[in-house]
């Protein structure tokens, strides 16, 4: 345990990890030449089958890209994210909630710069003649997208009205569609950080220069994606999260970046221009709309020798973006819940983004779950995402479905459900007759309390705990030695 | 210019933004469609690139582009 421990605190790149993960069976090298179409996408799918365990994907081998490399999968299972943290293969997803829960927090960031000239990320430095897809080997990832994208770069930039400020400067994944060799669109909306310096950039006037970071430290992919506030630095929350220093550079455009990441795209906003954006296989499992989306003009690139190009398969769920993102959109709702109601016990807001979340919670008395559940709905991921709420007791893990379809069945009366009509929504939800609004359910399928009729029945209450949990994992190697 | 019709708009307004090469062969071309801003691999299958065989869903209306919104639009513009 606390080899791994340690082994995780020394990861500073994506190839410490890669390592990392192939030493524990968890990063495999697919060597059969493979078209980009559709053979990348399908052999992605495949592995997203097994959300539990599937590894890392490396191919070497890309009908017309010789000599490149991309991967997928990275953050592709619970596995995956197990070995991040430190924790051995087969950490249920309830320990690894509370793994990341107990280190929520910025506190102890650790941050080093490292000279630009001693920065691996600049090893190799492209800043005339740029073709993106000599250095990228993109493919579709769904078979309607509008183009070819970059879907799991972390994108870093200055607020422009205050490029000084380290903790305005915002890290976040936005999906990015090449158009053309040198230039690329970049899809936001005005919530987001970039969408506000993008307009901010041009309300003004200001330029807008970001750097575009390709396969990362797998803990700043996990932080690039969570929602912190505006002037939180991801680069602090992603060290200290993973207990352990980040190592930064400058980018040749003057953008604070990792300095281990494979690739950095350095691209100038042109303020005011649009082009046809999407459509992209979003993480509700459909298709995004065709809208005219800001361009960036690539200014330079820096990549290390022989870079791995780091990709995403999103989609129809379970996907890696699942993966990546599902215990670290959960987390905050549960920091932010248990200010207000500490009877909140664990929080799993891991189907598409938190469309559907589970909430655990000790009834202070009738109804209370009820008004936890509309304290979701007002914290800040909550405002648009968490349409579908079950509310369960705190006897039942809000990670275990069967136990989430236990209280349904045996919980739920059919007049504890809420809706709440014309609410705001996320725009891509499918099921949204008006984009952008849309109805809340809460289904209350915690037991009774009085002054509620009770019933006359009692529940057979079976061992559980710590001695349990030790026995099943004592099952699980009895069953893998005689496996082996 | 080539003289492909975009998958997607129908137009004949796609460029040759890269070629793969294997062997001192060229193994596919990536066009753009400078109308509709769709990218393509002549390697794809006929379900992504074939016109025709495509899904008509997924179209863009080259006659009407201005049926497809601003994100970020700024008030007053």
């Amino acid at each position: 345990m606390n080899d791994l421990a340690d082994r995780a605190r020394g990861i500073s790149s994506l190839r410490d990890f890669l390592e990392l993960l192939k030493d524990a069976g968890q990063a495999i090298t697919w060597s059969d030449r493979v078209m980009p179409e559709p053979d990348l996408r399908n052999i992605a799918v495949a592995a997203s089958r097994d959300a539990s365990g599937a590894p890392a994907i490396i191919f070497d081998n890309i009908a017309g890209y010789p000599g490149k490399r991309t991967v997928v999968g990275v953050h592709g299972s619970w596995d995956n994210i197990a070995l991040l943290l430190g924790r051995p293969k087969g950490t249920t997803i309830r320990e690894l909630f509370f793994e990341i829960a107990g280190r929520w927090g910025d506190a102890e960031a650790q941050i080093s710069f490292v000279p630009e000239e001693q920065a691996p990320v600049h090893e190799c430095r492209v800043e005339s003649g740029i073709n993106l897809y000599d250095i990228l080997p993109v493919y579709r990832i769904n078979e309607y997208d509008g183009g070819f994208y970059l879907g799991k770069a972390s994108v870093a930039s200055r607020d422009p009205e205050d490029p000084d400020n380290f903790g305005k400067q915002n890290v976040g994944i936005y999906r990015l569609q090449l158009q053309g060799p040198d230039c690329f669109s970049l899809m936001t909306i005005p919530s987001h950080d970039m969408g506000r310096q993008i307009m901010a950039a041009e309300r003004t006037g200001l330029p807008l220069k970001i750097a575009v970071m390709l396969g990362n430290h797998p803990g700043l992919a996990v932080f690039a994606a969570t929602p912190i506030g505006y002037e939180e630095s991801e680069y602090s929350y992603a060290s200290a999260m993973m207990g352990a220093p980040i190592r930064l550079t400058k980018s040749g455009n003057g953008v604070d970046i990792l300095a281990d990441s494979e690739i950095v795209i350095e691209a100038e906003m042109q303020l005011g221009e649009r082009v046809l954006e999407g459509p992209f296989g979003e993480f509700p499992g459909s298709y995004s709309g065709v809208r005219k989306a800001p361009l960036f003009k690539v200014t330079a690139v820096s990549h290390r020798r022989d870079p791995i190009f780091e990709n995403i398969y999103i989609g129809r769920g379970w996907t890696e973006h699942d993966t990546l993102i599902g215990l670290h959109t959960s987390a905050p709702i549960y920091a932010q819940l248990r200010k207000d109601f500490p009877e909140v016990t664990a929080v799993n807001a891991l189907y598409q983004h938190g469309l559907t979340g589970i909430i655990s919670v000790k009834n202070r008395m009738a109804g209370f779950a009820k008004t936890v559940a509309l304290r979701a709905l007002s914290t800040p991921h909550g405002v648009m995402y968490l349409k579908n709420l079950i509310m369960v007791d705190a006897d039942v893990d809000p990670f275990d479905l069967n136990q989430v379809m236990w209280a349904l069945s045996t919980r739920t009366r059919a007049d504890d459900i809420i809706v709440l009509p014309n609410m705001p929504a996320v725009p891509i939800d499918p099921s949204a007759v008006v984009p952008g609004k849309g109805h809340r359910l809460i289904i209350d399928a915690t037991s009774y309390l009085r002054p509620d009729p009770i019933g006359e029945a009692h529940l057979v209450n079976p061992p559980t705990g710590l001695e349990i949990d030790a026995l099943s994992k004592a099952i699980r190697v009895l069953q893998q030695g005689v496996a082996q | 210019m080539s003289d492909m019709l975009c998958p997607r708009c129908s137009r004949a307004n796609a460029i040759v933004d890269y070629q793969g090469w294997q062997d001192d062969t060229v193994v596919w071309t990536i066009f753009r469609c400078i109308t509709c801003c769709f990218s393509w691999r002549d390697s794809e299958p006929a379900s992504t690139i074939g016109v025709g065989a495509r899904s008509a869903d997924f179209a863009v209306d080259a006659a009407n582009l201005d049926r497809y919104p601003k994100i970020l639009q700024q008030v007053g513009k």
